[in-house]
């Protein structure tokens, strides 16, 4: 069980050098793993590659054994759960809480159980004052909290986070870190989390998978975290 | 009281969205000409809507209901078209894909500059200049849109770079840059403070704003401190009583 890339390849139709050249890399159920390199080295085109929205050139994607060519998005991401890294391409409700029901609605969740979880993530990330606001209202930080909260109360097996703390204060930043280490342990949720952020990295993360440089093809690089948890 | 020197000046600042709460409380400043305040706080106190207000989009483009003054070199903003504003203030928005308009690099840099009519040597010479501290310049042909966001990111900063305004205002310039984008930032920034350039940053993570000369703590729409970092960085308790170490 685990979430597979296999010797992936993968150019841009208008790139001049591939992004990826040979990648692989395992991300396994019950593991909070980084994934970083410098800017433009491929780290948001890998993640979309593991959620099916891009297709590599070569090379295959395995999701607890099953090639991902052969699933629908749909399919796809009833298992893994995606976090953008630009808050506002990904909100597109009415209210903070449609945008929190969205996901669980389309899990065919009762109405116990969503407003369950919707109640729990909104206390949780400080946005319970916020439920009828317009999501375009809120600011940055607020939108990244609110696509947090709606994706985890989803709980999927899986969870891609593309520069989850971006936004986030130091305060907010550990109350994600501390929920990821819960849902790690308790849910065997396997999480990706693209960062630049050092600190978030060395304090949750269990392995770190470095990509190569922009432009380059060197295979990545895997090392254990300096905090062992 | 204006202070002396003073690039901004804001006294008594009081915002509230329409149909939402007042985000900003009675909010006064004063930041001297050529300094570097880095504007601190939980997401949500305000630090975006005070940038906002300072550039003029608050209230002429965004709405809502301000009172109190603001002064840029001297002069209030209020009833200053925001077009007159840019030639003095230039603001880099949290979300670089709100800010990118065209299709080259090199064009997007040379966008601002060519609107305040400057020659084409003048356009020139800040491209160059600007390309040289983002390490941009193998990207000069390239679409903005097929950046990484890291590099839209910095892309976003350049373009206000080539204004080079009197006052620069960028609302979290760090984020998504790696450590090598970021001290290309800070040292872009360095660079024109030498120059006399007044800048405000918005920073959620006060460890990258350490080199700042002062620091805005904001809570809930109200400052709470304004001066030196390494003095507020001694009140431990403060800063964690607030959620913010």
């Amino acid at each position: 069980m685990a979430l597979e890339a296999k010797n992936l390849y993968f150019k841009y139709p208008k790139g001049k050098k591939a992004v990826l050249s040979d990648f692989s890399a395992s991300f396994l159920p019950g593991e909070l793993a980084a994934l970083t390199g410098a800017n433009g080295c491929g780290k948001t085109t890998l993640t979309k590659i593991l959620l099916g929205i891009l297709q590599p050139q070569q090379g295959l994607v395995l999701l607890d054994g099953r090639n991902i060519a052969e699933l629908t998005l749909a399919e796809v991401g009833r298992s893994v759960g995606y976090v953008m890294q630009n808050p506002a391409q990904q909100l597109f409700c009415t209210s903070v809480e449609k945008e929190m029901d969205y996901g669980l609605l389309n899990l065919g969740l009762s109405e116990e159980e969503r407003e369950k979880r919707i109640n729990y993530y909104l206390e949780y990330f400080q946005l319970s004052r916020h439920r009828k606001s317009f999501p375009f209202h809120l600011s940055l930080g607020e939108q990244q909290r609110l696509l947090l909260a709606a994706v985890l109360a989803m709980k999927p097996r899986y969870l891609i986070l593309d520069e989850p703390t971006a936004y986030l204060d130091v305060y907010r930043r550990r109350l994600l870190g501390e929920h990821l280490q819960k849902i790690r342990t308790e849910l065997v949720c396997g999480i990706i989390v693209v960062s630049h952020d050092r600190d978030f990295v060395g304090e949750y993360c269990q392995r770190e998978v470095v990509m190569p440089g922009a432009g380059m093809v060197e295979n990545h690089v895997d090392s254990p975290q300096r905090r062992a948890l | 009281m204006m202070g002396i020197n003073a690039a901004v000046e804001v006294r008594n600042l009081d915002f509230t969205y329409e149909e939402g709460p007042q985000i900003l409380h009675r909010v006064s400043f004063s930041l001297p000409q050529g300094s570097l305040t880095a504007v601190i706080g939980l997401s949500g106190c305000g630090k975006s809507t005070l940038c906002h207000c300072l550039c003029g989009l608050i209230p002429q483009a965004l709405g809502g209901e301000l009172s109190g003054e603001i002064l840029l070199q001297g002069h209030d903003i209020s009833g200053r078209p925001l077009a007159q504003l840019a030639q003095t203030i230039g603001l880099v928005m949290q979300n670089p894909d709100l800010q990118l308009v065209t299709t080259t690099v090199e064009d997007e840099l040379a966008f601002a500059p060519e609107n305040l009519c400057l020659s084409p040597a003048e356009i020139a010479r800040r491209i160059e200049r600007v390309l040289a501290w983002l390490n941009f310049e193998h990207l000069r042909l390239a679409s903005p849109h097929d950046l990484s966001g890291g590099q839209k990111r910095l892309l976003a900063i350049g373009a206000v770079l080539t204004l080079e305004p009197q006052i620069l205002v960028l609302d979290e310039p760090m984020s998504h840059l790696d450590q090598q984008g970021q001290k290309l930032v800070k040292d872009a920034l360095l660079a024109l403070l030498k120059e006399g350039c007044t800048i405000i940053m918005v920073e959620h993570d006060w460890q990258i704003a350490t080199f700042a000369d002062n620091w805005l703590v904001m809570i809930d729409g109200r400052v709470s401190y304004f001066g030196p970092p390494a003095d507020i960085l001694q009140d431990k308790d403060f800063l964690l009583q607030h959620n913010l170490l």
